[in-house]
């Protein structure tokens, strides 16, 4: 009952979705919609939740069902992005293709990393360390890398009259479309195997590797597996930023900051379940995003180091700074926010929020069937 | 040896001493409680902050305010550990990893937000004093750094070893359901490891400030070294974590001279790292209980 | 050809030598089983041959194949399992997904497996159970999902370690009932038990380990009357009581 129900509860979402474009320009969607947040703007927040949903189902993929916690798949993400580029750029292979080739290059180095790491028997806190470590090697060698542009990155070459197979469009709504069919395709991927035997062996692997290897799950293997193809994912994730932003440089990509955000999403939402991703990608950019425009609105101007060196007396020092906050500081509020709530889920519901959903509607339906 | 290399080997051991604290703080945390914190650069990051604004807005020398940081910073350990980490003790490694992980993420933003993203530095009229040590040149504020962390780690050591509570300590290190069993306040013992950590890894931060910069993004590398260092000395094992310290800043500061760009030396670094970790998981000095 | 054959296998723990050369033959259809006292080393045999740990010395051969240096999931394909004495449920499964998990070591396609889940899960009787969670069972549960979860990967020889420790009598007698039809069902069987009224009627022939060394073997009867077996028990002061819960 409870499935069936939730089945039409996101099929309603699905097809608010499809025709949400249609609509984003009209004034109904402004009434509801805090200011501003309508036409493209409505969309571009739309297309980093579907973007941020799929990653995070790339990440599910190890870290959820697998249960091998990375925290270095930004560099999957920023591998994919700068191949598919460089394909484009130096052989003038069309992103669509590159994406693949982003695909096969970040599975292969997926994989490589998972041989060495599982091969080695590397569990728990020391397989998360490679992952940072992996990435922390990747950021420094893209960034000292000039064929690949080192550290000011690569600016994809603009076209002002792009052609479908340019992957570059002058409006949202492709980049809407195509955003929302990765993410319904992850689903399908993932749902598809949540229910075949690789689901289920990942499941095992993830809550206990002796019991899962005695029965004949060969653990190392499926793990190889899960990162390869998670790894895969997530490059295919860069070439799709890599078209919509038309810029990619390492710092801001392959950095810590982005390995978390891309496994916030499943964490919160519910690590190793199918809908968890997206659920918390649906969570996570509104509130950031919202956050970013009530409070990072406007800003004094005045910058911290501006501030000290001025040779205003301590109190008014004080007061100018406590002006400085308030016009949203020196940013980073919505950031702010996610460490809140990955600490509020790890500590209140470590399974995510539809486990914690779900373990309410049991205890319900106990209780109400206690009562009859 | 060309003057070079003695100058790399000196800077290496120099800054190699302020990593061996920030690693001692991280090996004894995970040696007491088994918990893995993510978030060790961070209270650098707000160790370093703390000097700069206590310089520039009110003067105070950032080697007062290192000894002012040692009961301060003990008592934010204290309450952190009380309040966020205390539920995680004995969960999965996931779940403690997930935790530290988003205080970090809390923590670099809610510097972003108060201090802004811009990198700082103090200027100070010793800052840039330096030396002759046998033709290589030494600043004195970079000793003075090494001097400090040794120091401590020095003094953390007796600690550990002569004191009452520094046993009881060991004792949980050793084995919790021992330390219990002789009457050991865990919860308290938990407290004070955490609250050590945490004053170590700022108080080297603080050392640091008259020669580094400061930014909200300082942090995950120096959690990330104190990592390594932690891993190729041992978890646990305090004397390996300085000997590793020791050896990270010279690999590094070699590797800065051998790659093709210095600011590449970290390279080696993480390379030793996960060489370390497939083939010596247990350290190169051996972990704690073997 | 025997369907396992351990050779000489031998196995030490830094000074401690677990299981010193121990020859172990098991022929196909018979229910073999392996007493000793704690510490006596049957749980460390079970791991030697099942893969989880590699013997110093000596060889294992399944089926006529040495398998030394295989995967335990990989023997597990061959057709051997075994079950684990501190039991390992999937914590966060229902019963039938934790059979489920075994039975996909033989079928490929869901359904498949999960009839073959629903066929075993009747077989040990935990059909009740089935919606539960692996944690949320009690150890007669978790005693059965253990055997159930090795029985659906459609073994040949399945080692089962003290399946019946930590049971009530009650729940012994049942569990008799399973192991007979899982022998019925020609399923050969190496079983670890402390309850000497299980070993006795359940097995064609049993090993007796003391100290890591194998100092009897013969069938029930003989191994009663064996002076040496008595020694090695009552030297240990050993109680054949039902229902202890041993430390190792
Ligand atoms: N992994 C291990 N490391 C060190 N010693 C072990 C290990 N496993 C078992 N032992 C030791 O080997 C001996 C045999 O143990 P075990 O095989 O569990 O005995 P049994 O199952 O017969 O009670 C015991 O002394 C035990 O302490
Ligand atoms: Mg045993």
């Amino acid at each position: 009952m409870a499935g069936l129900r939730a089945n039409w509860f996101y099929l309603i979402v699905l097809a608010g979705l499809l025709m949400l474009p249609l609509f984003a320009e009209s004034d109904a969607v402004a009434a509801v919609m805090p200011r501003g947040l309508t036409g493209s703007a409505l969309l571009h927040v739309f297309v980093l939740i579907f973007f941020f949903a799929y990653m995070s189902q790339a990440w599910n993929i190890i870290g959820g069902f697998a249960g091998q916690l990375s925290i270095g798949h930004a560099a999957f993400f920023g591998i994919g992005a700068y191949v598919s580029t460089i394909c484009y750029i130096h052989f003038g292979l069309t992103p669509w293709l590159g994406m693949i080739v982003a695909a096969a290059v970040t599975g292969l180095i997926g994989a490589g990393l998972g041989l060495v790491s599982f091969h080695y028997g590397l569990k728990g806190p020391f397989f998360a360390l490679v992952t940072v470590a992996f990435a922390e090697i990747t950021r420094l060698v893209l960034l000292h890398w000039e064929f690949v542009g080192a550290a000011n990155g690569i600016l994809l070459p603009f076209s002002p009259d792009p052609t479908f197979w340019e992957f570059q469009f002058t409006t949202k709504e492709p980049y809407y479309y195509i955003a929302l069919a990765m993410m319904l395709g992850s689903i399908a991927l993932v749902g598809w195997i949540a229910r075949s035997r690789f689901g289920y062996y990942l499941h095992a692997i993830r809550q206990d590797e002796d019991a899962a290897e005695a029965v004949g799950v060969p653990t190392k293997r499926c793990k190889i597996q899960a990162i390869a193809l998670s790894a895969a994912l997530a490059g295919l994730g860069g070439t799709f930023y890599a078209q919509y932003t038309q810029y990619i440089v390492p710092d801001d990509m392959v950095v810590g900051r982005v390995s978390v955000e891309i496994l916030l999403g499943a964490v919160i939402g519910g690590a190793g379940t199918v809908m968890g991703p997206i659920v918390g990608a649906f969570i996570l950019i509104p509130v950031g995003e919202a956050t970013r425009v009530i409070f990072e609105g406007g800003g004094t101007g005045t910058s911290l180091s501006a501030l000290i060196a001025s040779d205003m007396g301590f109190a008014d020092k004080f007061l100018a700074y406590l002006d400085y906050l308030a016009a949203g500081g020196g940013g980073g509020l919505a950031i702010i926010l996610y460490g809140f709530l990955l600490m509020a889920v790890v500590l209140g519901m470590p399974g995510g929020v539809l486990p914690w959903l779900a373990g309410l509607r049991a205890r319900a339906a106990r209780r109400t069937r206690a009562r009859s | 040896m060309s003057d070079v290399y003695l100058q790399a080997l000196i800077s290496g051991l120099m800054i190699g001493g302020v990593y061996a604290l920030v690693a001692v703080g991280l090996t004894l945390i995970f040696g007491v409680m088994d918990i893995i914190n993510f978030a060790h650069g961070e209270f650098l990051m707000f160790g370093m902050y703390g000097a700069f604004f206590a310089s520039v807005l009110f003067g105070i020398d950032p080697y007062l305010s290192a000894v002012l940081a040692l009961p301060l910073f003990f008592a934010i350990g204290w309450t952190v550990q009380g309040v966020l980490i205390r539920p995680v003790v004995g969960k999965s490694h996931a779940i403690q990893i997930l935790l530290t992980l988003g205080l970090s993420l809390l923590m670099q933003a809610l510097a972003q937000f108060l201090f802004s993203a811009d990198f700082q530095s103090l200027k100070l009229d010793y800052g840039s004093a330096t030396f002759d040590l046998g033709g290589a040149r030494v600043s004195y504020t970079r000793l003075a750094a090494f001097l400090i962390a040794m120091g401590l780690c020095a003094a953390l050591w007796v600690f550990l070893q002569r004191t009452d509570t520094g046993r009881a300590l060991r004792a949980c290190a050793e084995e919790h359901e021992g330390a219990l069993a002789v009457g050991i306040d865990l919860r308290r013992m938990y407290k004070i490891a955490f609250g050590l950590g945490i004053a170590c890894v700022a108080i080297a931060g603080i050392a640091m400030t008259p020669f580094f910069y400061v930014a909200p993004v300082v942090g995950p590398k120096f959690t990330l070294v104190a990592f390594v260092i932690v891993v190729l000395g041992g978890l646990g094992n305090i004397p390996g974590a300085v000997a590793g310290a020791l050896i990270v800043g010279v690999v590094e500061s070699v590797g800065a001279l051998v790659m093709p760009s210095p600011s590449l030396k970290d390279l080696g670094v993480y390379l030793l790292f996960i060489l370390v970790l497939l083939f010596r998981p247990q350290g190169l000095f051996g972990a704690k209980g073997s | 050809m025997s369907l396992l054959e351990a050779r000489s296998v031998t196995r030490r723990f830094g000074g401690l030598t677990a299981v010193n050369a121990v020859d172990f033959r098991v022929e196909t259809g018979e229910i073999v089983g392996l007493i000793g006292p704690n510490g006596a080393g049957k749980t460390t045999f079970f791991n030697l041959i099942s893969g989880f740990l590699r013997p110093d010395e000596g060889d294992v051969l399944f089926d006529g194949h040495s398998i030394l240096g295989h995967k335990p999931s990989d023997i597990c394909k061959r057709g051997m399992t075994r079950t684990f004495q501190i039991v390992k449920p999937f914590p966060e499964m229902t019963v039938t997904d934790n059979v489920l998990v075994g039975a996909f070591n033989h079928h490929g396609d869901t359904g498949a497996a999960l009839a073959k889940a629903r066929s075993v899960i009747e077989l040990v009787g935990l059909g009740p159970q089935a919606g539960k969670l692996g944690r949320e069972l009690t150890v007669a549960g978790r005693k059965r999902v253990e055997l159930a979860k090795a029985l659906a990967t459609e073994p040949k020889l399945m080692l089962l370690d003290e399946v019946m420790a930590g049971l009530t009598p009650s729940e012994v007698g049942a569990m008799i009932e399973v192991l007979g039809r899982v022998r019925d069902a020609g399923v050969t069987m190496v079983i670890v038990e402390h309850v000497m009224q299980v070993i006795m009627n359940l097995s064609d022939r049993i090993y007796v380990l003391h100290h890591g060394e194998a100092i009897a073997e013969g069938p029930p009867r003989e191994i009663v009357a064996n002076p040496r077996v008595m020694e090695a028990y009552l030297g240990e002061s050993f109680v054949a009581e039902a229902g202890a819960e041993p430390a190792t």
